[in-house]
């Protein structure tokens, strides 16, 4: 048996969770659509106050990016039964190559997630376009983040009841800066401030959330 | 020596479910495990496959104790078929025969051709949450084939399976065994079933290797 | 008198739950502080409210001391794999959460008549509440996991993660109140905080330190000696899974 590099295995595994959310649907004719009801809603709620709703827009975008985008990482299709992770085990996949997998296609998914939600944000809020281009590098970075985040909460509570409910509580809260850095570069924009600091904080967030999942991945393996 | 549990004590959920299970597979051997429902013996399998670690006792697997590396080094040496066939639901029978295929560095041919061996080849399109029992079996062990594994551990393997495939399972069984130091556990509640197939039978009763019967 | 008395067991059980020594430093460092709170000048500006400092800032500090001691018991239970590691993190976790409740509760109380609000978003405020969620999360996720040493793992290994995240969420929710309009209104007085009520608060800190250590010890013991329970439940001549399982006496099988 040859020796396959970790980050082909990897790409392997984001394969086959993108292969799997393309038969089921998951997140883009679930979740995707679950997001768009609630950036239908808080207009709803709030009134149709034109200049109001094209403040409110970006923030709410990247609210339901953050929360409903947890869903995505958490989504069913994505999980690996007990049988499935032992034969993943037993042909050599480690803990940490199962995390990056999952990581890496939770991203792709988010991407396309994020690129489902924006147009319809912008139909719906017709936000202010100052500092549009700064979302360029904020989209992936966000869904690099979240993904990684996501992926983590995903192996933590793996095989619980309760899952669909618990992983997103454990990361909520955690994806703050992410919301801030997202948000933060448009408000900056908007008031002619520099923006780059938010991202340098998206990029640490990031980079913190990759280094902390290489770290505890080997501890997630299942073995009492 | 393929594996020697020496001692074995597993508790799980805080009930114990082996204890001082001692077992011994040398290179070559068949070896069937007998024992009632709940007896132990599915566990028994998934502490030789590394998958849990015995709360005491010793686990040795092709002469290495189960430290970290240990665990990594034996695990590709390891074929396991589990009570539900480890296929994602989802993807073809082809697909899921793939994935593992380049999982361990394998053309997706020799995927293809395990599949046909085993008779499958026609549905080898097919969703395997559309596949019936006995076809999941047959694909999970076109798996064994391709990862040709030392140790082979089959969990009720001729479950679901149909009077044309029993010859399947005997033919795997022969061709690991007869690899060079391979050796084969099969699990059943029936010793009909692994008495021509054995070397040795042993009993899982009361959490322990009970009785050896040669055959 | 050598007639046995009823109520001795139960004392003997208490002793063994809550000790002897700690209950009785803690009950004294609580009414020295009670006395010390209540017996401080009252505040120029704020009058007698400033009495909720001494509740409100001992419980914050109480619940950062306790989350950084649940961080530390997860990172030892992931090196040594001693239960008696995560039975800290656990309680310890617990005590957290009531405090940060507790803090946060007595902020409110204490904000609305000072500020005219309940809740501002100042930067400490939010992260202290953010970790009131994180650690509730912590919490619901050892419920959901039955077997002891998959529970200690995945609750360590989630600790250490979320905890390490804390800084940066401090960080950004810092910077994004400075890049907001500060909230120069919302601001408590001065912090020119007089000798007596400088002595007053020490001595409340100590006070819930020792409850904080009382409760923690208190909360483990008792996870000890359900686990001793369970042990010895398991050592012996007991069955073992299988023999739970009988041949089936239904008459038709016979």
């Amino acid at each position: 048996m040859s020796v396959v590099p970790p980050l082909t295995q990897a790409l392997v595994l984001a394969g086959k969770d993108l292969r799997l959310e393309r038969r089921t649907g998951e997140a883009f004719l679930v979740v995707a659509p679950f997001g768009a009801v609630a950036l239908f809603m808080v207009p709803l709620a709030v009134g149709a106050d034109t200049p109001l709703l094209a403040t409110l827009g970006p923030a709410l975008f990247w609210v339901v990016v953050l929360l409903f985008g947890v869903l995505v990482t958490v989504r069913g299709s994505a999980t690996d039964g007990p049988a499935q992770r032992a034969v993943l085990s037993l042909v050599g996949v480690t803990p940490r190559v199962r995390l990056a997998g999952r990581a890496f296609g939770n991203t792709v998914l988010l991407l396309g997630f994020q690129a489902v939600i924006a147009p319809v944000a912008l139909v719906l809020y017709a936000p202010e376009p100052a500092g549009w281009v700064w979302l360029l590098p904020m989209v992936p970075l966000v869904a690099v983040g979240l993904g990684t985040l996501g992926a983590l909460a995903d192996l933590v509570s793996e095989g619980l009841a309760g899952r669909a409910v618990l992983g997103p509580l454990l990361v909520a809260p955690i994806t703050v800066p992410l919301l801030l850095g997202a948000t933060g570069v448009l408000d900056a924009a908007r008031y002619g401030r520099p923006a780059w600091p938010w991202l340098v904080l998206v990029v640490t967030v990031d980079l913190a959330a990759a280094l902390l999942a290489a770290w505890c991945a080997r501890h997630l393996e299942d073995q009492s | 020596m393929v594996a020697r549990l020496d001692a074995v004590r597993v508790d799980r959920h805080r009930i114990t479910i082996l204890r001082d299970l001692s077992l011994a597979i040398a290179v070559g051997e068949v070896v069937g495990v007998l024992g009632a429902n709940g007896s132990g013996k599915s566990t028994l399998l998934e502490v030789l496959a590394t998958l849990i670690r015995p709360t005491s006792g010793t686990v040795e697997l092709f002469g290495r104790r189960l430290d970290a590396a240990g665990r990594r080094a034996v695990r590709p040496r390891i074929g396991l078929l589990g009570h539900t066939a480890a296929l994602y639901d989802r993807l073809t029978l082809a697909e899921n025969l793939r994935l593992v295929a380049r999982l361990i560095g394998q053309p997706a041919e020799r995927a293809d051709a395990v599949l046909a061996e085993v008779g499958l080849e026609r549905a080898a399109d097919r969703l395997a949450v559309a596949c019936s029992q006995g076809m999941r079996r047959r694909a999970d062990l076109a798996r064994v084939l391709l990862t040709r594994p030392g140790l082979v551990l089959l969990d009720e393997v001729h479950a679901g399976l149909d009077p044309d495939a029993v010859p399947l399972v005997d033919d795997v069984v022969r061709t690991v065994a007869g690899r060079d130091g391979a050796a084969c556990v099969l699990v059943s509640h029936e010793p009909d079933r692994l008495a021509g197939l054995c070397d040795r039978l042993v009993r899982v009763r009361s959490g322990r290797v009970e009785v050896e019967e040669p055959t | 008198m050598s007639t046995t008395d009823p109520a001795a067991p139960v004392r003997a059980t208490l002793r063994a739950v809550f000790g002897r020594g700690l209950p009785a430093f803690a009950a004294l460092a609580v009414a020295v502080a009670l006395t010390a709170a209540l017996a401080s000048p009252p505040d120029r500006l704020q009058g007698e409210l400033v009495r909720l400092m001494y509740v409100h800032v001992p419980a914050a500090w109480t619940a950062f001391l306790a989350y950084g001691v649940t961080l530390v018991a997860g990172l030892v239970w992931l090196w040594r794999r001693a239960a008696v590691w995560d039975r800290l993190a656990a309680a310890s976790a617990e005590a957290g959460v009531f405090f940060t409740g507790l803090a946060i509760a007595m902020g409110a109380v204490w904000g609305r008549p000072t500020w005219g609000v309940w809740w501002t978003w100042d930067a400490r405020l939010v992260t202290t509440a953010l970790l009131f969620f994180v650690y509730l999360g912590y919490l619901a996720l050892r419920r959901a996991v039955d077997d002891p040493v998959t529970r200690a793992r995945r609750s360590a290994v989630f600790g250490v993660v979320a905890f390490a995240m804390v800084p940066l969420v401090h960080f950004s929710v810092l910077w994004w109140r400075t890049l907001h309009q500060p909230p120069s209104l919302l601001r408590p007085a001065a912090p020119a905080i007089g000798g007596g009520m400088l002595t007053a608060l020490l001595l409340s800190v100590l006070a819930f330190t020792a409850l904080f250590v009382l409760i923690v010890r208190t909360r483990m013991r008792l996870t000890a000696a359900n686990a001793a329970l369970d042990v010895a439940e398991l050592t012996g001549a007991e069955p073992v899974a299988g023999d739970a399982v009988t041949a089936p006496r239904r008459e038709a099988t016979r």
